[in-house]
């Protein structure tokens, strides 16, 4: 009996040995957030960066361009300034009487590099030189000069990993700048859309995106980009608005992140709350 | 057999750095070329379907942990694609197999199984179309490898890489 079986076994070992590594693939799938697979990933991804930093600094030699790194800091500082102005601008013409409207907060911006990239329909990530010893948090936005670009998703020492809006599990509360309607963008593998959407609002090709203030990723008001395409659904009832992004998110070098994590404010005023 | 895996393994280090690094500048509409691949799909042919399996499988899990992709999904997907393509072993045909323009079919076969496998795993996203799933992020990421598959096909002499 044993004999038959280990015959059996050996006769189709090879799809024995395919059906235990995916099944071991397949635990592991679903064991990402564990704190030690955690760990290995982000010692793993620490010391493999180091080898992807190197490799990207003589890339940089055929592809470099001037580093104007201040101006471009000062740029993504006027970018988010020119669009709380431009946001209030909008509200004053809708609502006259509210002149002395809350300022939102100045955010400080770290400058970063992307040193690798994992392209993929589906999945797009940023490995970047700031990590924890920057003060760069999971969860902290991240911006180019022209607009909102993804969210720092892990943390090492000395690197961090952003998703990029490219990546279908990032999904982002956003609102139509001219008519003030929220929504939520995500990505669909080929563009970014925002669905469900519906037809009573006047939204035009052109209106401008941006983060809402609903969102407890983001900060408001970070420009993301304008819609592109609106196709009717549902008998006519709802959009579904294609976005195109502010920033040419494929050609990134250099990239800032923005020093809050609004979940953890989000988070700790709850917390108040309940106390 | 243990410097077989070994030597795969230390030509993966520089290859991914790369795959990370530099395939991103030849990204075509985030269709980017495995390089990964082309390397486990060649030792495959060299070592057959187990080897390659296993092969696939550690680099994989290399690959994942190094990238900050999802832990699971290379792994996958390079496991089963890999398995397929270790139908086309034969010890007798090492050199049929690596270094004609067959090297070149089976690595595009194998892409496009990897794509649409790693897609379909890493997806959360319900609006991508199958349609699209099977020929954008399928088809034609396996194209793009098999492209980087041809130097080997020009360059792999009788003993290969060995």
């Amino acid at each position: 009996m044993i004999n038959s079986l280990r015959r059996f076994i050996y006769q189709f070992k090879e799809y024995f040995l395919v059906a235990i590594l995916i099944i071991i693939s397949l635990s592991l799938l679903s064991s990402n957030d564990k704190p030690g697979i955690k760990k290995l990933r982000t010692f793993a991804l620490g010391n493999f960066a180091v080898l992807s930093e190197m490799v990207n600094s003589v890339t940089n030699i055929f592809t470099s361009e001037p580093s104007y790194s201040e101006l471009k800091s000062e740029n993504a500082k006027l970018m988010l300034e020119l669009n709380r102005l431009r946001k209030k601008g909008l509200e004053n013409n809708n609502l006259r009487s509210m002149l002395a409207l809350e300022d939102t907060s100045k955010y400080k911006l770290i400058a970063a590099d992307v040193i690798s990239k994992l392209v993929n329909r589906i999945q797009g990530n940023f490995i970047l030189n700031k990590g924890i010893k920057d003060n760069i948090k999971i969860g902290m936005p991240v911006i180019a000069p022209q607009g909102l670009v993804g969210i720092i998703s892990e943390v090492t020492d000395n690197y961090s990993v952003a998703k990029m809006l490219f990546n279908s599990s990032l999904n982002i509360a956003v609102t139509l700048q001219r008519i003030n309607v929220d929504g939520i963008l995500s990505w669909n593998g080929r563009e970014l859309i925002i669905k469900n959407i519906p037809t009573t609002y006047e939204i035009e090709i052109g209106d401008g995106v941006e983060t809402s203030d609903f969102s407890s990723l983001f900060p408001p008001n970070i420009p993301i980009g304008i819609v592109s395409k609106k196709e009717e659904i549902a008998l006519g009832l709802l959009h579904t608005l294609s976005v195109q992004p502010f920033a040419d998110i494929r050609s990134l070098g250099n990239l800032f992140i923005v020093q809050i994590v609004p979940s953890i404010q989000i988070n700790q005023l709850e917390m108040n709350l309940i106390k | 057999m243990l410097l077989n895996y070994l030597k795969p393994v230390l030509y993966f280090i520089p290859l991914a750095a790369l795959q990370l690094v530099v395939v991103p500048l030849m990204t075509i509409y985030e269709i980017s070329p495995n390089l990964i691949l082309v390397l486990i799909v060649y030792f495959t042919m060299l070592y057959g379907q187990i080897y390659g399996t296993i092969l696939g499988f550690v680099l994989g899990f290399l690959f994942d942990i190094i990238s900050g992709g999802l832990l699971g999904a290379s792994m996958l997907s390079f496991t089963v694609s890999v398995f397929i393509a270790g139908y086309f072993y034969n010890e007798n045909k090492v050199d049929t197999n690596t270094a004609t323009f067959l090297f070149t079919i089976i690595v595009f076969l194998c892409g496009s199984i990897n794509s649409f496998l790693f897609s379909s795993i890493a997806i959360s996203n319900p609006d991508v179309k199958l349609i699209s799933l099977i020929l954008e992020i399928g088809f034609l990421p396996g194209l793009y490898t098999s492209v980087f598959s041809l130097p080997i096909v020009i360059f792999t002499t009788k003993k290969g890489i060995e």
